[in-house]
């Protein structure tokens, strides 16, 4: 045990940690000021405020040192408020305030200034220096719609620029000149609008002052309240510290406490809420009558609408003329009343989710494979692995906090990281090895890297041996594969592929991640069993650092499958059709609930196109903006007799419904979102529901109730006690003890929660190898010949999906519109000029959208969003589905492009 | 200092470099231009904040430096003797007044009237054949000074062939590397650059840290205004300062050996690149020397135009290609250095005694000098002594000896000497004879020996000029990182400025915590430094300054 002094009293020092940590340890946390040191930064060591006094015995002679980034040492006598040292504090803040506007009554952060409050600390009572040079005729930057910028105020600390670098590792802000001159700069000494901002924000709640804040003024003390919740975009799950006053949003910053996101947070979690009370809000239930216009009704009236329709389809055609489409942006609770319902209430397995056009063949093909189809580890564990291989994912646009650590990650050369993905994303700049393979050959491409891990002796025999099973099949399927052929079809040298299979199988902790990239091809399942073989072949599961990772897309899309919103699994996947599993849930439930599978959501369309589908409720999707074939979607829609659509606003799936309910958003309501790292997070309820809305669940109450089946009204608290007792994975979950991080299940009923599965023995019992060999999709085997491009989807930074949220939040200021990125080459070839509107023609339709010319994506590959319905991408996608789980293809669509003439015609008329 | 960068910047190895680059691109404008900083930064994956950053930090890379070209010295020698306003004014008959720079110390202290013309430096008499040099190439810019030694040559001493020179190289090659260090560590030589930390342990350091990629870098960037010993030997013996690059790797198991040199002594660069290249085509670098299994490249990186590189940290960022601001420590160079390798960096005089060092053993230099203050010391005398040139002396030597034997005495009077570069001491007169040139001697008595540079300060000269000059230098000098320096430096310039230029008297409390400020919050020397002659003033020129002060 090693000791130092503090004031020539004895205290237990930590290795490594410096004199500050020790001192805040022992000490009050504000006995030493600081101004350049923050809780998500390296020590810096710049303002020197920090300072103390050290002598190597008690009493000895005095050395003064910087507390911050100074390791304290055994023996070291650490005097922390000496004279000498109170002088030399308020000496440097005397200099600080020679160049910085004393007009602290007008500041926006007044009140909550460090360098205010360092000050007042110290004592400064006058300046002594005469008037001299100094920066305060510094102008605003107000250019952009969330990041704002006064330099007058900036005291030179850095941590915005650290802030930038170590925390987002966006590198847009840096510091110019040098001495008394060095003055913060955005990219080229441009305004925050013209210069590469990501606007996560870091910087200004780096900011001690309000040189760099944002048009919120988030450190601005006008708030009464904050609300500790769940972000409701993506599936990283960042924790929000939501300001509020008389019951308005005012702010949104990140807790430095948060195990998820650790201070930090995107443009959409921090900046995009303002969807929230935007004036486009659904505030009425809506009845489309027979006029075609919608007419606001009662609560009442609506709820007698809906039952005696439903009753009527179910008595005339049966319960299987109804389904039901959940959200997983909505709470688990709500999630679980909504397969409930369906399964009780109604009589059906028709219950599916948005899943099935994401993440289905994950949570399918791990199941094969391990027994479980959710994350193996935590995204924590980027700490303790060497290797990342990330396919068909681009986390740095769409899973932004865990990108941001990726790309953290990545920039370290002592790291591996590899990156399978069709287009050169912003992780794949940075990465080792970047495979960009054609779209459509992830099977190709793992076969190939599995052969030679094979091969070249690259196996872990012990954990294939105690651990799994069928690897002879599979070894003598894989050592089979025609390398020469597959190397044709991914484009990807083997070189390449080898090396990238090396450096996988040899790294003493690798790590995958994947995406959509993975899943939404008519391979998906497939390509997900073999990342799971790829595990399983180098011992790469069961322990910190390792694992095979899904970056789950919604904030609640693992939650959504784990309460049962799935045909064929319920609540806490069990097996609808097993005899067992029925009577558990007729039991619990107190009704008889259906065994046969039920219909998933592109069954649905189909259901309904031949008329067997009578009436459908769907909550929180946009299916006609956001699932493929929009023609298809939208006959559909028109071909059933009652469509319900429970949203937030008038989506272009909610103009095809009968009847109008207006849901909450995140922000209205209690509940809880699984992230995808299996983590349970409380989401707090942070303002009422704006008039005429009502909370989804309590909708979904209602109408049980309504139904004839009593159900207690909608509280977080009485749904985790009913989910605890049926989901075993939940047993050990309550409000109350999910605290600030919650909890990663399974949690036991002691509360004991779980960061790493399969650790000892898989769900399954062994890890099963399963061979799939490369089949090209039928899309490109029908059409490639007539329509010779590849366009596949993406996801931009700024919007959400469908962005029915974001495109209501100044993000729109920032992206406007869809936008084609294709090859120069390419462009060339068919005389297209960036900025042009190119016409694009699957066999299902055309679509009009503007061209940016890039080196991203490969010559022969296309590549858009479908954030937009302005532009409608999906009229394009197709039928095509994952063979097993039925996830569509959105990641090859055969499409032939030439210079638009519609469009193209109107911009020169518009010029 | 960003551990990111230094990752990205070190992934192309050392040949592929954003500083080298930089400056290349900056030739033909005296600035790289947006575009050219956009492409780097995509190059390397900074971010275009981090290269305009970069580039805006140097005085021939800013965009301040476009069309300069030709530089006035203004370092402290040249100012003191009073000869640069009559060089602007002559060179603006030939450039507008903008295309007209500043260069602090082009190492002609001994003759000054120093400027820059077109990648040369000039110094002397040339001024007075300005419209020869302005516009012809292959001009004869040589000077010339006086070399001597009061006792044994071992810094200047005569280079005789390549063979014989690197024949202990060879031999130490054939040896055991720790017994290498064992020497060096025997000699107890002492770093050179100010500090004077003894050299051997610094290596040990390096060579105790475990990594496949280590780096020797040579501190040529040491910019003391009134120093010219790195420049004497540099280029006139380069080899010497190869040689314990040589040594250095050899010893601590690094490969590569990076020559920073500063950009105002642009000759040096190219004499030490042709010292290298004869080093190759003997084969005494490269892959496996001599069947040793030793590999080692040397490449040498053109500073451009900052003090603050000569601090080793900044001079490690700048390297990099980041912003040559001071990094924290530890942890030191040894451990994370450049691109977050072990690095050792040491000082061209340093690295160039261990030649000696290795030839004769390390007693044989222990023996030389004082008990703590191992060898010989190079010593600059500028022009207002009798005999201007760099000596070799042992240490011990008393400093009266310098003055009067050596340097022959003043030209003119002089009523102090500043010694070790502007963060060194101010020394009266009186002082002289109190002092040896020895670290301990000049510690003892208050002031720094530093490099041991001698700038003499005319009896004519007022003190308060030279505090303002001194100020006016750290300020422009500062890194800007640290509070203190940043704001500290700037603040005492103005102070200075306004008390010789207005009745404004500064307050002696004030300026007395500045200068604490200063010491003792700074993050490096450079601000920690500058009190030191300032307060020297404030004690010895008390009578002069008073009427400055109230």
């Amino acid at each position: 045990m090693d000791i130092a002094y503090i004031n020539n009293e004895p205290f237990e020092i930590e290795k490594g940690e410096t004199i500050l940590t020790f001192i805040k340890r022992y000490k009050d946390k504000n006995l030493v000021p600081t101004l350049c040191d923050a809780p998500n930064l390296d020590p810096f060591g710049s303002c020197r405020v920090c300072s103390v006094e050290v002598a190597l015995e008690e009493n000895g002679k005095l050395k003064t040192m910087a507390s911050c980034h100074t390791p304290v040492a055994a023996g070291q006598y650490v005097y922390p408020s000496t004279e000498a040292i109170k002088d030399l504090r308020k000496n440097i803040i005397e200099l600080v305030l020679t160049d910085h506007p004393l007009d602290c009554l007008t500041c926006e952060v007044n009140g909550n200034c460090e360098l205010q409050t360092v000050a007042a600390q110290v004592g400064i009572r006058e300046v002594r220096y005469p008037e001299g040079d100094n920066h305060l005729y510094k102008m605003k930057d107000l250019s952009h719609p969330y990041m704002t910028s006064d330099l007058s105020k900036c005291i030179n600390c850095y941590r915005c620029v650290r802030a930038c670098d170590e925390v987002q590792g966006e590198f847009v802000l840096s510091m110019s000149g040098r001495g008394f001159d060095t003055t913060i700069i955005k990219g080229l000494d441009q305004s925050f609008m013209d210069s590469d901002c990501v606007s996560c924000g870091a910087c200004s709640q780096a900011c001690p002052t309000s040189a760099i804040s944002d048009v919120f003024q988030s450190k601005a003390i006008t708030a009464t309240d904050t609300t500790r919740t769940i972000c409701t975009y993506c599936g990283v799950g960042c924790n929000l510290e939501v300001s509020t006053s008389n019951g308005e949003i005012l702010s949104i910053t990140a807790p430095y406490d948060a195990e998820v996101n650790q201070g930090h947070t995107c443009i959409k979690g921090r900046y995009a809420f303002k969807f929230y009370n935007h004036q486009d809000r659904l505030d009425s239930p809506m009845i489309k009558r027979s006029n075609g216009e919608f007419e606001k009704v009662s609560w009442d009236e609506v709820y007698e609408y809906i039952a005696t329709k439903l009753t009527g389809y179910k008595d005339e055609f049966g319960s299987d003329s109804i389904a039901g489409i959940s959200s997983a942006r909505c709470t688990n609770e709500e999630n679980y009343l909504m397969q409930k319902f369906i399964r009780t209430v109604i009589g059906t397995n028709n219950i599916d989710g948005c899943a099935r056009v994401c993440h289905s063949p994950t949570a399918l093909g791990m199941q094969r494979t391990f027994g479980t189809g959710a994350a193996t580890n935590s995204i924590d564990d980027l700490k303790d692995t060497n290797c990342i291989m990330v396919i068909g994912a681009n986390p740095t646009d769409a899973h932004p906090v865990t990108g941001a650590k990726m790309k953290q990650f990545a920039m370290k050369s002592d790291n591996v990281s590899i990156v399978i993905d069709p287009r050169r994303t912003e992780l794949a700049r940075y990465a080792t090895h970047h495979l960009a393979l054609r779209p459509g050959t992830n099977v190709a491409l793992l076969n190939m890297m599995m052969y030679y891990i094979i091969s070249e002796g690259l196996v872990d025999d012990s954990f294939i041996e105690n651990r799994t099973e069928g690897f002879e099949t599979f070894k003598e399927e894989i050592l089979n594969i025609d390398i020469n052929a597959l190397e044709e079809v991914t484009g990807v040298n083997r070189n390449q592929v080898k090396a990238a299979a090396y450096s996988y199988a040899t790294a003493p902790n690798a790590m995958s991640f994947h995406g959509l990239g993975v899943t939404e091809h008519s391979q998906g399942t497939f390509t997900v069993i073999q990342i799971a073989d790829l595990a399983l072949l180098t011992g790469n599961i069961g322990r910190r650092g390792v694992g095979v990772n899904p970056l789950r897309g919604q904030n609640n899309v693992q939650g959504s499958a784990d309460m049962g919103v799935q045909p064929h699994q319920g609540a806490g996947y069990f097996d609808i059709t097993d005899d067992e599993v029925n009577k558990k849930y007729n039991e619990f439930y107190g009704v008889e609930v259906p065994k046969e599978i039920g219909y998933k959501i592109p069954e649905m369309f189909d259901a309904a196109l031949d008329g067997k589908l009578k009436a459908i409720w769907i909550i929180g999707e946009d299916i006609v903006q956001t699932d493929p074939n929009t023609k298809k979607v939208i006959k559909a829609m028109e071909a059933t007799d009652l469509v319900i659509v429970q949203e937030l606003f008038m989506t272009e799936t909610a103009k095809y419904a009968d009847v109008i309910l207006p849901g909450a958003s995140f922000l209205e309501k209690s509940g809880t979102f699984t992230n995808g790292e299996r983590r349970v997070q409380a989401v707090r309820q942070v303002v009422e529901p704006i008039p005429g809305s009502k909370p989804d669940g309590q909708i979904i109450v209602e109408i049980m109730n309504k139904m004839g089946y009593a159900q207690p009204d909608y509280t977080p608290e009485g749904m985790l006690e009913e989910i605890s007792q049926i989901v075993p994975f939940f047993a050990g979950i309550t409000w109350e003890n999910l605290g600030k991080n919650g909890l990663q299940w399974p949690v036991a009923k002691d509360g004991t929660d779980t960061q790493i599965l399969h650790t000892v023995d898989f769900k399954r019992g062994k890890g099963y190898f399963e061979f799939h060999a490369w089949e090209e999709t039928q899309e490109l085997v029908s059409h490639a010949k007539d329509f010779p491009y590849i366009l596949t989807t993406n996801r931009e930074l700024e919007h959400y999906n469908c962005g029915a949220m974001t495109r209501r939040t100044a993000n729109e200021e920032i992206l406007q519109d869809d936008y084609l990125m294709i090859n120069p080459e390419d462009a060339a070839k068919n005389l297209i000029n960036d900025g042009d509107y190119v016409c694009l023609e699957s066999p299902r339709g055309k679509v009009d959208v503007k061209a940016r010319i890039t080196d991203q994506v490969k010559s022969g590959v296309l590549s858009t969003t479908f954030h937009f319905p302005e532009i409608m991408i999906n009229n394009l996608t197709g039928d095509v589905h994952d063979s097993e789980a039925m996830c569509p293809e959105y990641k090859v669509v055969a499409v032939r492009l030439r210079k638009s003439k519609g469009k193209f015609k109107q911009v020169l008329a518009d010029k | 200092m960003s551990d990111n960068l230094s990752e990205l910047l070190g992934r192309k190895g050392i040949e592929e470099n954003l500083f080298d680059k930089m400056g290349t691109l900056a030739k033909p404008s005296g600035t790289p231009s947006d575009e050219e900083l956009k492409d780097l930064a995509k190059e390397f994956l900074v971010g275009t904040a981090n290269a305009f950053g970069t580039a805006s930090f140097y005085d021939f890379l800013r965009p301040e430096n476009k069309g300069k070209k030709a530089y006035v010295c203004n370092g402290t020698a040249c100012e003191c003797a009073g000869t640069q306003p009559s060089v602007s004014e002559k060179l603006k008959e030939h450039f507008e007044e903008d295309e007209i720079g500043h260069m602090t110390c082009l190492g002609r202290c001994h003759e000054n009237n120093a400027f820059h013309y077109d990648g040369k430096n000039y110094s002397g008499n040339a001024l007075n054949t300005l419209s020869e040099i302005i516009g012809k190439e292959n001009q004869h810019n040589n000077d010339d000074y006086n070399v001597g030694a009061n006792g044994r040559e071992i810094l200047t001493e005569s280079f005789t062939n390549l063979t014989d020179y690197y024949a202990p190289f060879q031999k130490a090659l054939k040896q055991d590397s720790a017994s290498v260090l064992e020497e060096i560590k025997t000699s107890n030589v002492r770093g050179r650059g100010g500090a004077g930390f003894p050299m051997g342990l610094k290596l040990e350091f390096c060579r105790n840290v475990k990594n496949d990629v280590k780096f020797i870098i040579c501190n040529a960037d040491e910019g003391d205004p009134g120093a010219y010993s790195d420049r004497y030997l540099l280029e006139k013996r380069p080899h010497a300062v190869l040689f314990g690059m040589l040594i250095s790797g050899y010893v601590t198991h690094a490969n590569y050996g990076i020559v920073y040199i500063r950009a105002e002594y642009p000759e040096a660069a190219v004499i030490v690149q042709n010292a290298i290249d004869e080093l190759k085509e003997a084969k005494l670098i490269g892959e496996n020397i001599d069947g040793s299994g030793f590999d080692f490249n040397f490449k040498i990186i053109q500073a451009q135009g900052s003090y603050i590189c000569g601090e080793e940290t900044a001079l490690i960022n700048s390297i990099e290609g980041q912003r040559p601001e001071v990094r924290v420590r530890p942890p030191f160079p040894a451990q994370k250095g450049l691109f977050n390798k072990p690095t050792t960096v040491n000082n061209v005089e340093t690295l160039a005694a261990l030649h000696y060092i290795i030839e004769n053993g390390g007693n044989n230099w222990k023996n030389i000098g004082t008990e703590r203050s191992s060898g010989t010391k190079l010593v600059c005398l500028d022009s207002f002594f009798n005999k201007p040139g760099m000596y070799e002396v042992e240490m011990g030597t008393p400093l009266s000896e310098v003055v009067n034997e050596i340097g022959g005495g003043f030209k003119s009077p002089v009523k102090a000497l500043q010694i070790g570069g502007p963060l060194g001491g101010l020394v009266p007169i009186s002082k002289i004879k109190d002092l040896a040139i020895d670290f301990e001697s000049f510690s003892s008595e208050g002031f720094l020996l530093g490099h041991a540079s001698v700038v003499c300060i005319p009896e004519e000269y007022p003190i308060m000029k030279l505090i303002e000059h001194l100020f006016d230098f750290a300020s422009y000098e500062s890194c800007g990182k640290c509070f203190p320096c940043r704001l500290g430096t700037k603040r005492g310039q103005e102070l200075s400025t306004k008390a010789l230029n207005s009745d404004y008297k500064i307050d002696r409390k004030l300026f007395s915590d500045l200068l604490t400020t200063l010491e003792q919050g700074s993050l490096c020397a450079h601000g920690g430094g500058i009190p030191l002659p300032v307060r020297n003033a404030m004690q010895y020129f008390d009578d002069e300054l008073k009427e400055y002060f109230n």
